[in-house]
């Protein structure tokens, strides 16, 4: 019990937090406020769950994108909202320091290595998100749209 | 109808959308419908990130453009979320003129907006989640919640001093937070310099503008989705530059 509350809990509750400072920062007053928070928190525990490597990150955007675009068609609000502020847990600010700390020290290996996997890191956001997101507005209109008219 | 308002009232809407941080296509498409609502049968519209351009041509057969160019701005949900509204309002509704020019122009006063206070907090308490997720204690925690509130008083009142180039800023507050933590660190307050510095750095890293950016290229819109992805990128390098400062000066002591 007490490493679930450790490993899991206390973390999510830590990015459910923090991605509440972030609704400051955007200006999402009101009920937005929760659910992005709440959208960082679930972002956090499937990466947890998933193992904490690139394709847990993938995971984790995929589901964020299907959470945020129905949170939005729910409350008839921009999609882009919900989704900024739930992926900020998983943006690679630590690759990026990493890499800096390793080229300053003229690790060029490690350098190279650490640049790649931000990359890495950074791709399988935008992908694992978009992708997801595209796709349930293509079976969103499919189903509530049949005629194909917006 | 008196098509230069209604001209003028459409890029204005477009205005705010873009200012707000809409997508390329929400723009495009809102001020289009707008156009159509009124009764326009094919007005044209471009956007970019820093430029709207609206052409319309009246029944009469006389072609009006209007371009208005938009400067650099940050991300307003709460705005975004009210011009849509009130797109979606004009377009259902389609009241006179004079009215929808007073609905925009009220958009802006009335949208709430956190004080300056409030926003520094929250610059303040990000960081301070965010360390324990990157394996900080609550030493570190404290750490990054000076270090935030240090660089998010960088951002909302260092304008003046740092001028209005994005990169410059950029490096300029990724620089501060790398200093600020060693500070902090090398007088006995946080414990781990690397956690607090890349919880401080968070509040800088490009999330908005590379989520952005996929957006975009998802949506067809190649020209910005370009000039986002560029954007990102070079952000993440202003940070690296930054926070290369602080590194350095941590090898020499």
């Amino acid at each position: 019990m007490d490493t679930i509350w450790l490993n899991y809990a206390l973390p999510c509750l830590c990015a459910f937090l923090a991605c509440a400072g972030f609704t400051l920062v955007f200006n999402i007053h009101g009920g937005g406020m929760l659910i992005c928070s709440l959208g960082g928190a679930m972002c956090w525990l499937i990466y947890l769950l998933a193992g904490s490597t690139i394709f847990a990150a993938f995971l984790s955007a995929a589901a964020i994108g299907v959470f945020s675009e129905v949170m939005a068609r729910l409350r008839r609000c921009p999609v882009t909202g919900y989704l900024l502020v739930a992926l900020l847990p998983l943006v690679p600010g630590g690759g990026i320091y990493y890499a800096m700390s390793y080229c300053v020290a003229g690790d060029i290996q490690r350098f190279l290595d650490t640049l790649l996997h931000t990359f890495g890191m950074a791709a399988a956001l935008a992908v694992g998100a978009m992708m997801t997101a595209s796709l349930f507005r293509a079976v969103y209109m499919h189903l509530y749209h049949p005629k194909g008219r917006k | 109808m008196d098509y230069d308002k209604l001209l003028n009232i459409s890029v204005e809407l477009g205005c705010r959308l873009m200012s707000s941080g809409a997508e390329i296509y929400r723009v495009e498409e809102s001020v289009r419908r707008l156009l159509q609502a009124y009764g326009l049968e094919s007005p044209e519209v471009f956007a970019i990130p820093n430029c709207v351009i609206v052409s319309i041509t009246t029944p009469e057969g006389h072609p009006i453009t209007r371009m208005r160019r938009i400067g650099a701005h940050g991300t307003d949900i709460e705005l975004l979320e009210r011009c849509n509204d009130l797109c979606r309002r004009l377009c259902v509704l389609r009241p006179p003129l004079e009215e929808a020019q007073s609905g925009l122009s009220a958009l802006t006063e009335h949208t709430p907006q956190y004080t300056p206070w409030n926003i520094l907090l929250g610059y303040g308490i990000a960081p301070a989640f965010f360390s324990p997720l990157f394996g900080g204690g609550i030493a570190d925690s404290v750490c990054a919640l000076i270090g935030g509130l240090a660089v998010g008083f960088c951002l909302l009142y260092g304008s003046r001093l740092m001028g209005s180039n994005g990169f410059f800023r950029t490096a300029i507050c990724s620089a501060v937070a790398s200093l600020v933590s060693l500070l902090l660190v090398h007088i006995g307050l946080g414990h781990n310099l690397d956690t607090v510095t890349i919880s401080v750095l968070m509040v800088l890293v490009p999330g908005v503008a590379l989520t952005n950016a996929m957006r975009e290229i998802m949506a067809g819109d190649i020209i910005s989705g370009l000039s986002r992805a560029a954007d990102s990128i070079l952000t993440a390098a202003a940070i690296a530059i930054g926070s290369a400062v602080g590194l350095a000066i941590s090898q020499i002591f």
